[in-house]
């Protein structure tokens, strides 16, 4: 079992005030400020929840798809993948598009485009965001 | 309403057991970090992980959430502190599944009592984005304290 922790912190007003992500039971990182008017609008170097959803999907799912390859005897060199994460107001997180490029010596596209599915279908981010009304997948070798 | 898109990344490489990523913030620039599963699912040895940049999130996701809901009463909050907890445990043939986020929120908001404090906590819930979709496979709960309240 494993328990992860994160502390946020905000000072008056949604519209005006801000926020800090004061620190992370890890210490990876923190403190990060978010405002709503970053969350919404330009990032200005902010980061905001759907961007950490965003991180949090890409590197579940490639943890997830690096051990299934190597489980089946063919080992990524490398994987580089992005989430791209939406969000609309008021509606909530409409969508995690995947998208990953890899290496992966002895392996061929269709074989590479199973993994990269069940990765995607099994990882616990991926199960986390089951109620995300739209999750896409674009998967290819490098 | 608008479409607002974020962006993250990881580059990965070698294998789970042995390999590394560093995950990025690409829309804000605002993290690059390293990760690896020993560190994900032992001790984290200062480094990252999903479930902890999930916690990030959910927290960072409800407090605006009750801040709106505090707003709406006609009780703005001067301050709100919201602590996350997410735990990811094995769960019989389903593998890692994320079984639980515990959100612990605590405000300083002037003419507020605790039950007003409660309530909102528990709109805020419902109104969270991210409350939303993992009540919708784990187990969300809210421990609302209102500090120094009248």
């Amino acid at each position: 079992m494993a328990d992860r922790t994160a502390n946020v912190t905000w000072q008056g007003s949604l519209l005006e005030g801000s926020g800090t992500i004061d620190s992370v039971g890890s210490g990876a990182f923190g403190p990060l400020d978010v405002t709503w008017t970053a969350r919404t609008e330009e990032p200005g170097g902010l980061t905001s929840p759907e961007e950490l959803v965003a991180a949090a999907h890409a590197s579940c799912f490639s943890m997830a798809l690096s051990h299934a390859l190597a489980q089946a005897g063919t080992p990524p060199e490398r994987l580089e993948t992005s989430a791209t994460v939406t969000f609309v107001p008021g509606t909530g997180i409409t969508r995690s598009a995947l998208r990953v490029r890899a290496t992966v010596p002895g392996l061929d596209e269709a074989g590479f485009a199973e993994h990269a599915s069940a990765a995607k279908e099994g990882c616990p981010v991926s199960k986390a965001l089951a109620a995300v009304p739209e999750i896409t997948l674009d998967a290819a070798l490098a | 309403m608008p479409r607002i898109v974020r962006d993250a990344e990881i580059v990965w490489e070698g294998t789970t057991a042995r390999g590394s990523g560093v995950v990025s913030a690409l829309s804000s620039g605002s993290f690059a970090l390293p990760t690896t599963i020993a560190s994900r699912v032992g001790d984290p040895e200062g480094k990252t992980s999903p479930e902890e940049l999930l916690a990030a999130a959910h927290a960072s996701c409800y407090v605006t959430s009750l801040g709106s809901e505090l707003a709406r009463a006609g009780t703005p909050p001067e301050r709100m502190e919201v602590h996350c907890r997410i735990t990811m445990d094995e769960v019989g043939d389903l593998g890692h599944l994320v079984v639980a986020s515990a959100i612990t929120a605590r405000g300083v908001v002037p003419g507020c009592d605790q039950s007003a404090f409660a309530r909102a906590a528990e709109d805020a819930h419902l109104a969270c984005p991210l409350s939303t979709l993992i009540k919708a496979s784990a187990t969300v709960t809210i421990d609302a304290v209102l500090e120094g309240g009248s």
